[in-house]
């Protein structure tokens, strides 16, 4: 019940900015153009693998609007900003777990970004470059089950940024080097099995590839189910280790405002 | 005097920041990391297919670092013109009015930040690219100083543009979103060659947004000969021109300046 307060609160206040967010969906539309446009350009004289083409155009597509649900949340759930005002002693005394409050607020957000975002820049994408979508419903189903894993991991990646800013006044910049690492590590871009064989190694053990690339190729129906065992274990994890620093943080709380 | 008076603060600016030096040293090497992933991302694309429309990763490293440099002059001479927004919504603009220097020159000088990361990474590319070409014998040495000319060039038509879309905040105070689409969606666009785009988007960044001018044309000239040194010489005026219009609009803006903070 709490959480579906918190999370509607946090979507109806999202709803004063919507003509503000339109710019910024333009602008994201730009950034998805301009990629969609560098592999129709490489597709040209080379061979695309499985994808061809037309499936890189839609696998590039769908990754720019899953960003705005997957990356585009909001820095460390404010918990930076709120380590500077002292919001954060405040926080920590109400009864209801840090994490779970934060939680519940972000996917507020997140709903809302899936409606006034993801969905416009993708129907535009749709129309533009006739992009191809599933023909079985059950390819939606698990298509959304994915988004909602990567969705959680991701809250939990900017949770555990957040409690970072309790001890350092540049916790932003870990929001950036996330952000960093996923775009080259998540196959947002350059589908994963086409990165060096380092990096490539590298992203398959790190949780990056069920942010984008799975979830991507289960919606272009390259890949089964099955693989969203990998997200559920790497869910878990997370939710240890933000349980695990939330036990941390309440034992010794400095804050910079108040 | 008011040049005197610019570095003056520039220095009181650089001393507060060093006051933080674990800060300092861990948002430049963050900054660096931030900027090597980006142009990864495109390096192992190129890595796996060669080239883009005849571009090969060396010409595409070279657009890319001479669209960091110019930003990264921009960014450290005039790192505040990008915030300008925070001033307005917290009024912090009304005590510029009474500095005996102009505002914008005030305004420049807060935050000087050197960019440093992005120095070094930009320089980086830029010198294993330009001894790439030369040693395939593509250009001849004098790529150096045209460079450096059209880096310079570059960075006062990003100026321009952050000073113009900044302006818009005197109207509208709430700019970021659309600094987003002026500056950050548009710079990563022209880090590419501009013939991947449809005519439509070519003709927005060689007209309202010319970064066009910044490293695409000049590089038709310098590494494939397309066109001729004219080209240079429309960089240099496109830069002044944008300086010219941008500065006139900042007066016009900050003559509707109203504050905003309590």
């Amino acid at each position: 019940m709490l959480f579906a307060m918190l999370a509607k609160k946090n979507y109806a206040r999202n709803l004063q900015y919507r003509s503000s967010h339109l710019v910024h969906n333009v602008a994201s539309f730009i950034f998805g153009f301009v990629y969609v446009s560098i592999w129709i350009g490489i597709g040209e004289s080379n061979s695309l693998g499985e994808y061809g083409v037309k499936g890189m155009i839609t696998y590039v597509a769908f990754n720019q609007a899953c960003l705005w649900l997957t990356l585009f949340i909001t820095n460390s759930l404010g918990m930076e900003q709120s380590v500077r005002t002292g919001q954060i002693s405040l926080d920590l005394m109400r009864p209801v777990h840090l994490f779970y409050h934060l939680m519940s607020k972000e996917w507020g957000q997140i709903f809302y970004q899936f409606v006034y975002k993801f969905l416009p820049i993708y129907f535009i994408y749709f129309f533009l470059f006739s992009l191809q979508v599933p023909q079985q419903f059950s390819t939606y189903f698990w298509t959304a089950i994915a988004l909602i894993l990567a969705g959680y991991i991701c809250i939990c990646i900017n949770y555990l940024i957040g409690v970072v800013s309790l001890w350092t006044t540049e916790s932003k910049w870990l929001f950036w080097v996330n952000y960093a690492f996923s775009m080259l590590l998540s196959g947002f871009f350059i589908p994963v099995e086409w990165l060096p064989g380092v990096f490539y190694q590298l992203s398959m053990y790190s949780p990056y590839p069920y942010i984008q690339y799975y979830v991507t190729r289960i919606y272009l129906g390259y890949e089964s189910y099955s693989v969203l065992l990998g997200s559920v274990a790497w869910c878990i994890f997370f939710t240890v280790l933000c349980l695990a620093a939330t036990s941390i943080m309440r034992k010794k709380l400095e804050v910079q405002g108040g | 005097m008011e040049m005197r008076m610019y570095f003056m603060l520039i220095r009181a600016s650089i001393k507060s920041r060093l006051q933080y030096k674990f800060n300092f040293i861990f948002s430049m090497l963050m900054a660096m990391l931030l900027n090597v992933s980006e142009f990864l991302m495109i390096a192992f694309v190129l890595l796996k297919f060669n080239s883009i429309q005849g571009w090969s990763i060396y010409e595409v490293g070279y657009l890319y670092s001479v669209i960091l440099l110019s930003k990264t002059l921009y960014r450290t001479f005039a790192s505040d013109v990008h915030h300008l927004e925070k001033y307005l919504v917290s009024g912090d603009l009304d005590s510029f009015f009474i500095r005996p220097i102009p505002i914008l020159l005030t305004l420049m000088s807060q935050n000087f930040f050197l960019l440093i990361g992005e120095l070094l990474q930009g320089t980086f590319i830029i010198l294993i690219c330009i001894q790439h070409f030369h040693s395939i014998g593509q250009v001849d040495l004098w790529i150096i100083p045209i460079t450096i000319l059209i880096i310079l060039a570059g960075s006062i038509i990003l100026f321009s543009i952050g000073l113009a879309t900044s302006t818009l905040g005197f109207w509208l105070t709430r700019v970021e979103m659309l600094q987003n689409l002026t500056e950050d969606a548009a710079m990563n666009a022209v880090r590419y060659p501009l013939s991947l785009y449809p005519n439509w988007l070519k003709g927005i960044f060689l007209t309202i947004l010319p970064l066009g001018f910044i490293n695409y044309l000049p590089a038709l000239y310098i590494l494939k000969q397309d066109v001729g040194i004219w080209i240079i010489g429309a960089t240099i005026m496109v830069a002044c021109l944008c300086l010219w219009l941008s500065l006139r609009f900042w007066k016009i803006g900050l003559s509707r300046y109203q504050s905003t903070g309590s």
